[in-house]
């Protein structure tokens, strides 16, 4: 079965859905028209550009460029990331990499060489596809992780410091505020993994089918990307959280300020 | 012993505490003593390690409290402030979470002993059952002070830990602490129950000196 070709007015027609929401803004005030038009155009410029930059990519199939095209999109997912964090970029740039990249590229080489057995684990449509999925995935765990586990330690740091005074080690006293922010960030993925194929058919299975493969066969692949999210997805939150720990906390335990974008100097020397 | 070596201690610019020096000898009651900013809560911040001075030493026990030393000397002391926070959840609940702690199991929390402190400083038998938001400031006060008298420990830091209470349990409190020979008391209060106790040294933190 063959994918029917979109044409460029076929896809142009698509933009006249668009009439519902700007009627919907019109008559409720929603003040979403300018918003609504920004991300469509910023989607369609940066899927244009991405899909001619793709179909060279994919082409060329050079090792050394996908990995560095990797690279860069990790980059991009770390610095993603932490921006929707309350911590400063430059405080924890290299540990959130580090985790990043363990996590997402580890997965993505398991499945590459131990699932579909390729021979070449760095083929570009493999490698490319398969890491925007996962860090995707990643980078939204991650805001809501790192987000919380930060935020809640910060705001209870009166009940932190008591069970430091306890005799806690800094990990007793750091593990419930872990816990917390690694179901926090896990629950949207468990959400979306519980519902599938009931209520919606996932973005790659839908991709698949439509590219020719049979259901089977895209169920299998979502089978197999659901399962590398929720690994990378849990392990790139809990190796984040514990990398940036050295930076984020003195060696007496105690959550620094200065790595807060909203920190006030504290003064105590 | 606690030695504050001249401490000093600067926040936002400003010098909270200057060239401060004093002792602590075991057994020691001692209550400190200034105005609201004058750096009392901050010296035994600086003993925890939650701070630390811009000048200064503090000795606990010969050791030099450091980024090192600071994990086992937090296992010796028993800490509790005025508003201590104790998190979500129930009294019993908190207290299960402190015996999981390897500085508490250690040192065996004596379970049988929380029930009878409880008992003795009159929190109702059904308090651990109670949520911790609903505790009054009083009864979160005395919650706090049994759990570090059940740790076990000889060396307190208790931080107006007597604001929230009647003068009949302020005087309690104050005299079961005050009792114990063995134990060493780092107190702030302005209630007379431990300033007008014979067993009490006072320490003015503003002037630096002990006050006769």
């Amino acid at each position: 079965m063959e994918t029917v070709d979109l044409s460029l007015f076929s896809l142009g027609l698509t933009f006249l859905l668009l009439v519902v929401p700007v009627l919907l803004s019109l008559i409720y005030r929603f003040a979403l028209i300018g918003p609504l038009f920004y991300a469509v155009t910023r989607m369609s410029i940066q899927l244009i550009l991405v899909g001619i930059f793709l179909k060279y990519l994919f082409l060329w199939n050079n090792t050394l460029v996908n990995l560095l095209w990797l690279t860069i999109m990790v980059v991009v997912a770390v610095f993603s990331a932490i921006r929707g964090s309350s911590i400063k970029i430059s405080k924890v740039a290299i540990p959130a990499f580090a985790s990043f990249f363990i996590a997402n590229v580890g997965a993505i080489l398991y499945i590459n060489s131990v699932v579909i057995r390729l021979d070449n684990i760095f083929d570009a449509k493999y490698l490319i596809v398969l890491g925007g999925m996962l860090l995707g995935n990643s980078l939204r765990g991650n805001v809501v992780g790192i987000t919380t586990f930060y935020k809640k330690i910060r705001s209870d740091s009166k009940k932190y410091l008591y069970v430091l005074s306890l005799g806690a080690s800094h990990y007793e006293a750091l593990l419930p505020y872990l816990r917390e922010s690694v179901q926090l960030a896990l629950k949207p993925t468990l959400a979306s993994m519980a519902t599938m194929g009931i209520v919606a058919l996932p973005g790659m299975m839908t991709g698949v089918i439509l590219g020719g493969a049979s259901p089977e066969v895209a169920i299998k692949y979502q089978i197999m990307i659901m399962v590398a999210i929720v690994v990378s997805t849990i392990t790139s939150v809990v190796l984040t959280i514990l990398m940036t720990l050295r930076v984020c906390f003195n060696r007496y335990g105690v959550l620094r300020q200065d790595v807060f974008v909203d920190s006030k100097t504290s003064g105590r020397a | 012993m606690i030695e504050f070596n001249n401490i000093q201690l600067n926040f936002n610019g400003k010098k909270i505490i200057h060239n401060l020096s004093f002792t602590i000898a075991h057994g020691d009651k001692v209550v400190l003593l200034g105005k609201s900013g004058s750096g009392k809560s901050s010296l035994l911040s600086l003993l925890l390690g939650f701070i630390v001075p811009g000048q200064g030493e503090i000795i606990f026990d010969g050791l030099p409290v450091d980024k090192k030393s600071v994990w086992a000397i937090r296992k010796k002391i028993a800490y509790v402030d005025q508003a201590v926070s104790m998190g979500e959840g129930s009294v019993a609940d908190f207290i299960n979470f402190i015996t999981q702690l390897n500085a508490v199991s250690a040192q065996r929390l004596n379970k049988g002993k929380i029930g009878e402190l409880l008992n003795y400083f009159e929190l109702g038998d059904d308090i651990t059952e109670k949520e911790i938001k609903e505790l009054s400031g009083g009864e979160r006060q005395r919650v706090a002070i049994v759990i570090a008298i059940a740790l076990g420990r000889n060396i307190f830091l208790l931080d107006e830990v007597t604001s929230s209470l009647d003068m009949h349990l302020k005087k309690k409190v104050a005299d079961y602490f005050l009792a114990r020979e063995e134990w060493t008391c780092l107190v702030i209060s302005h209630d007379a129950e431990w300033l007008d106790s014979p067993a009490v040294k006072v320490f003015d933190v503003e002037e630096g000196r002990w006050r006769l």
